[in-house]
């Protein structure tokens, strides 16, 4: 074991936090995080510490004194935003209480990503901003199978049908169009690690993966996005639908309803239609006699 | 002599940002006057702009030491509005999680008891064997603190035969802690002379001042959600309700430690019993109703209510968390106490504030927001 001689003091600061991080921050005190290994001792008077941890964005109450804070930190003043909360304020961004999030009260260094992140990640980030290395050999270091990590999506499989960005509880998808390309975008810093995605997600295109070191310089790079390519209206020729997700619907179509396969063929067709184009179809009646018997037939199956 | 001191918002005997007025004469504590609003985070009213399913990831992040009893309790009270019942299983799983989760927050506030007594001895090793029940949390739920294992009509995650084996195995090793921690409060413990009879609550005043929880039970009534209301799988299961004598501050922190070799038991017989079946029920539309759930959290009596307009968005949550009822208690116990014990009085209650802020003023006129402390309530009747 090698003690450095010089120790760097490490300040938390507890800005509306849940205490997640706090408690996390806690937690990584204990010897087999190896935190002391790094020349780092937890102290309870900023002047005496040269990197501050936030924990929380802040909110309007707490936004002056974790200026002062920071003012009493050592120069050259390390700040690491630890959590979600300090980086976007997750779950909370919208509320009326807060401020921030922490970067935009205070400079910060490096960004932690994690609702809450482990222990681990926080040893891992101050380790690399130090410039050194510890071992990650024992078992712990690694998550275990079904840990909620960096969520991950497969272009491959992601039709862009948006059923992630609806459900998210913290909104940390965002889904937008350009160039007739439907970009599906994940903010790491503003996820709360929950699952939800990937239970949502029809097509098993998002997967929580077991990576939980997500450190970043900056709050922008904490993203991760795929580009889906969208097809042109028939109708309009402005760009609607991509085609696996027409293509799925059209599968479970196929499979709910094996007696009307003479309608897939128009079925097939007004699909590939827009919103805007599906309104002003023409032929109203037999649109609407297809929509009567398909819930006919839905309703046979549930008796 | 009298004089007034400002404790916080930053201060080394504080975890989490709130201000302190003490009034001391004579180097005893007269007054304490509380200032929150430090950690409000507007959680009451974000409540009803996301989706019932989404609020359970947000009921949850009212605190971080609490997640699966906010959870539960939002998903229950929840349940009455959707009028759906949990399977069996996932009650059984509920109560799992939720003891386990009181073990964690009641090792974290005794570890932290014996450092604020400098026995770093109990500290390293309380912390240590924590790691345990972490290491298990994130193999069962993945993730330490927040566990997203609760949805409305059930639970997300359910239990194999292995991590049952493996959950029997981490409550053998820390029923070895807590009789090991139980030995500091014997006696001639390690921290029974240096916390009795000190920051005394007594039956009565605790009773008037509302408290709840260990903070209750430390002053010797005998008060419990998880008896006196069973929710989850607790009307199955047999445990005691330990009570103090003197509701001083060993006894408060004594219940605790003597609550977590009841959790123990709690653990193992809904392990034993672990009814087979499936763990979520289908959920429909909510009704046009309200519904009030209530559990026994780590701190205390929880309560959520929740009103229903029919729509998948709640129209009203509400929640009393036990730190909101057990800090008009400070009152009693800061006084004549020295100054330098008002970090274990303040801890004995083992204060959350992350999830007790919670009124804030915008002044319509000027636009102009700003957080109220409850003397100034209390003032303004």
């Amino acid at each position: 074991m090698k003690v450095s001689k010089k120790q760097i003091g490490v300040y938390r600061a507890d800005a509306s936090s849940c205490n997640g991080c706090d408690i996390e921050i806690l937690a990584a005190l204990v010897p087999r995080f190896r935190l002391h290994e790094l020349g780092v001792k937890v102290v309870t008077q900023p002047e005496e510490a040269g990197i501050l941890l936030v924990t929380g964005g802040g909110n309007i109450k707490i936004d002056n004194d974790l200026k002062k804070v920071y003012e009493r930190i050592q120069p050259p003043r390390i700040v690491v935003a630890i959590g979600s909360c300090a980086i976007s304020w997750e779950a909370f961004s919208e509320g009326y209480s807060i401020a921030g999030p922490a970067d935009e009260t205070i400079p910060v260094n490096a960004y932690v990503c994690g609702c809450p992140p482990r222990p681990q990640a926080i040893v891992a980030a101050l380790a690399s901003l130090l410039g050194k290395e510890i071992e990650e050999k024992e078992d712990f270091w690694h998550a275990p199978p079904d840990f909620r990590g960096k969520p991950d999506l497969d272009p491959e499989k992601c039709t862009a049908c948006g059923a992630c960005e609806q459900a998210c509880p913290t909104r940390a998808i965002e889904i937008s169009e350009k160039n007739g390309k439907r970009s599906v975008k994940y903010l790491f810093g503003k996820c709360s690690y929950c699952r939800t995605c990937e239970t949502v997600c029809p097509d098993d295109a998002v997967k929580l993966t077991q990576e939980y070191l997500l450190v970043f310089k900056d709050r922008k790079e904490a993203t991760f996005s795929a580009d889906i390519e969208l097809l042109r209206c028939p109708g309009c020729t402005s760009y609607s639908l991509s085609p696996r997700q027409i293509k799925r619907a059209l599968k479970t179509i196929e499979e709910n309803v094996k007696g009307y396969a003479q309608f897939l063929e128009q079925i097939k067709k007004a699909m590939g239609l827009c919103l805007d184009c599906r309104r002003k179809i023409q032929n109203v009646k037999e649109a609407k006699h297809l929509l009567f018997q398909l819930r006919a037939k839905a309703l046979e199956k549930s008796h | 002599m009298v004089e007034t001191i400002k404790i916080g918002p930053y201060h080394p005997a504080l975890l989490e940002p709130q201000v302190f007025n003490v009034t001391v004469k004579d180097g005893k504590i007269t007054n304490v006057d509380m200032e929150l609003g430090y950690a409000h985070r507007s959680i009451e009213k974000l409540m009803t702009t996301k989706t019932y399913n989404q609020n359970v990831f947000l009921a949850e992040r009212v605190c971080g030491i609490c997640s699966a009893a906010h959870s539960t309790v939002y998903c229950e009270t929840a349940e009455k509005l959707f009028d759906v019942q949990a399977p069996d299983r996932a009650r059984y799983i509920r109560t799992i999680f939720f003891e386990l989760e009181r073990l964690e927050s009641h090792y974290l506030i005794l570890a932290l008891l014996s450092h604020s007594l400098h026995e770093e001895e109990y500290f390293g090793k309380i912390l240590s064997e924590r790691e345990l029940l972490m290491d298990l949390f994130e193999l069962t739920t993945g993730n330490r603190v927040h566990y997203a294992f609760n949805k409305i009509g059930g639970v997300r995650v359910d239990l194999t035969p292995k991590t049952v084996q493996k959950m029997k195995n981490v409550t053998t090793e820390l029923r070895k802690l807590s009789t090991h921690i139980l030995q500091a409060f014997g006696d001639k413990g390690a921290f029974t002379t240096k916390i009795k009879g000190k920051g005394i609550l007594t039956k009565e005043k605790a009773l008037a001042l509302g408290a709840v929880g260990p903070t209750l039970r430390g002053s010797g009534v005998k008060s419990d959600t998880r008896k006196d209301d069973p929710y989850a799988a607790y009307g199955d299961l047999n445990f005691e309700v330990h009570v103090g004598s003197d509701g001083d501050i060993y006894d408060r922190h004594f219940v605790r430690a003597k609550e977590t070799i009841e959790s123990i038991l709690i653990i193992e017989q809904a392990l034993d019993n672990l009814p087979e079946g499936p763990i979520q029920e289908e959920v429909g539309a909510p009704l046009e109703t309200q519904a009030l759930g209530r559990v026994e959290a780590p701190r205390g009596e929880l309560i959520y209510f929740a009103k229903s307009d029919g729509t998948d968005v709640p129209e009203r949550v509400k929640i009393r968390t036990p730190s909101f009822a057990n800090n008009y208690s400070y009152s009693e116990m800061f006084l004549n106490q020295e100054l330098s014990d008002f970090q274990l009085v303040l801890e004995s209650t083992d204060p959350c504030f992350s999830c007790t802020d919670r009124l804030i003023i915008v002044d319509q006129e000027t636009g102009k927001k700003k957080l109220v402390s409850f003397s100034a309530l209390e003032r303004r009747g």
